[in-house]
């Protein structure tokens, strides 16, 4: 097997755990939260969901400087610098970054649960793309768009299954 | 390039990559209130010998390839900031993160025999700069690539 189809194996399977494991991450929690109640089986379930997303984001990046590697020893470097390839680097970093904001309890878990959410399928789709006419710029403005539009859909989704509060 | 070579600039970017994302996990754990300091501390010395590692396969690449072969190719190309300003922005923030990441596993390993709050925070807070400078340095390293 060829070292740029390992590559991509890998890279897809991170991808796939990390953006499997944030949407199971919000269903879970949505639905374990709906009481206001987390109980300790429904603590261990979201710390394995957590793990498994940080798995996956290993993943994502060692395969992902893997490519960078690949490239520059093949000379194929225009990727680099393309607006879609950096694009996907900055959400990376964003993911990284909301993890320890929400480590450290510096966000809340409502604003930090849109950013992750919506940066791993914007990793995804952006991955898929490969390359596209927007430009970095054009491409951040959509992913913050994105971010609120989540955001605002997932309050939605969590006052409608919320338990109704006894009087 | 040759195979030699080849394997060197391996070895600096994945040493260099998992040792960030080390100090990424070191940070996670100085962020709880209660660490579990062994382990923090063998990964703290991990990210050190990673650091170490990177920063000796980076100045044998520069010394006997890149200066020669690389740098003319990037300044007379398209995208001369790589090497003006990129590079050469990387290769002095670079000089100082094993420095940092020697601070942080002697810090962590003092906590691990007598922890301390406030020592646990400030050490999270170098922990951050160290994560920061350690992007910005594989960032900056990404650019240089593609500027080729």
């Amino acid at each position: 097997m060829a070292v740029y189809d390992l590559l991509v194996i890998v890279h897809i399977i991170g991808t796939v755990l990390g953006v499997g494991a944030a949407t199971f991450a919000e269903i879970h929690y949505t639905r374990f939260n709906s009481d206001d109640i987390i109980t300790d089986d429904e603590r261990k379930t979201l710390a394995v969901t957590y793990t498994v997303m940080r798995t996956g984001l290993f993943l994502l990046v060692i395969s992902g400087f893997g490519f960078l590697l690949y490239l520059r020893l093949t000379e194929y470097t225009d990727l680099l610098t393309s607006a879609t390839f950096l694009a996907k680097m900055t959400v990376v970093g964003v993911l990284v970054g909301n993890a320890l904001l929400l480590q450290a309890r510096i966000i809340p878990l409502a604003i930090g649960a849109a950013v992750s959410l919506t940066s791993w399928y914007a990793a995804l789709i952006l991955g898929s793309l490969r390359d596209t006419n927007a430009s970095y710029i054009e491409i951040l403005v959509y992913y913050i768009i994105a971010v609120v539009v989540v955001g605002v859909g997932l309050r939605w989704v969590r006052a409608r299954l919320h338990a109704p509060k006894t009087i | 390039m040759t195979t030699t070579l080849a394997a060197v600039l391996i070895v600096h970017v994945l040493s260099g990559v998992i040792a960030i994302g080390i100090h990424n996990v070191v940070l996670m754990h100085l962020l709880k209130k209660a660490p579990n300091y062994v382990f923090v501390s063998r990964i703290a010395w991990s990210a050190v010998a990673l650091f170490l590692l990177s920063w000796a396969t980076s100045a044998y690449y520069y010394v006997t390839y890149y200066g020669t072969a690389v740098k003319p190719r990037i300044l007379a190309g398209a995208l001369p900031a790589g090497h003006a300003f990129f590079m050469e922005t990387k290769e002095h923030i670079f000089l100082v993160l094993p420095f940092l990441a020697v601070s942080i596993a002697l810090s962590v390993s003092y906590l691990r025999a007598s922890p301390d709050d406030a020592l646990r925070k400030s050490t999270a807070f170098l922990t951050l700069i160290a994560l920061c400078v350690g992007a910005a340095t594989a960032a900056a390293g990404v650019i240089v690539s593609g500027s080729i």
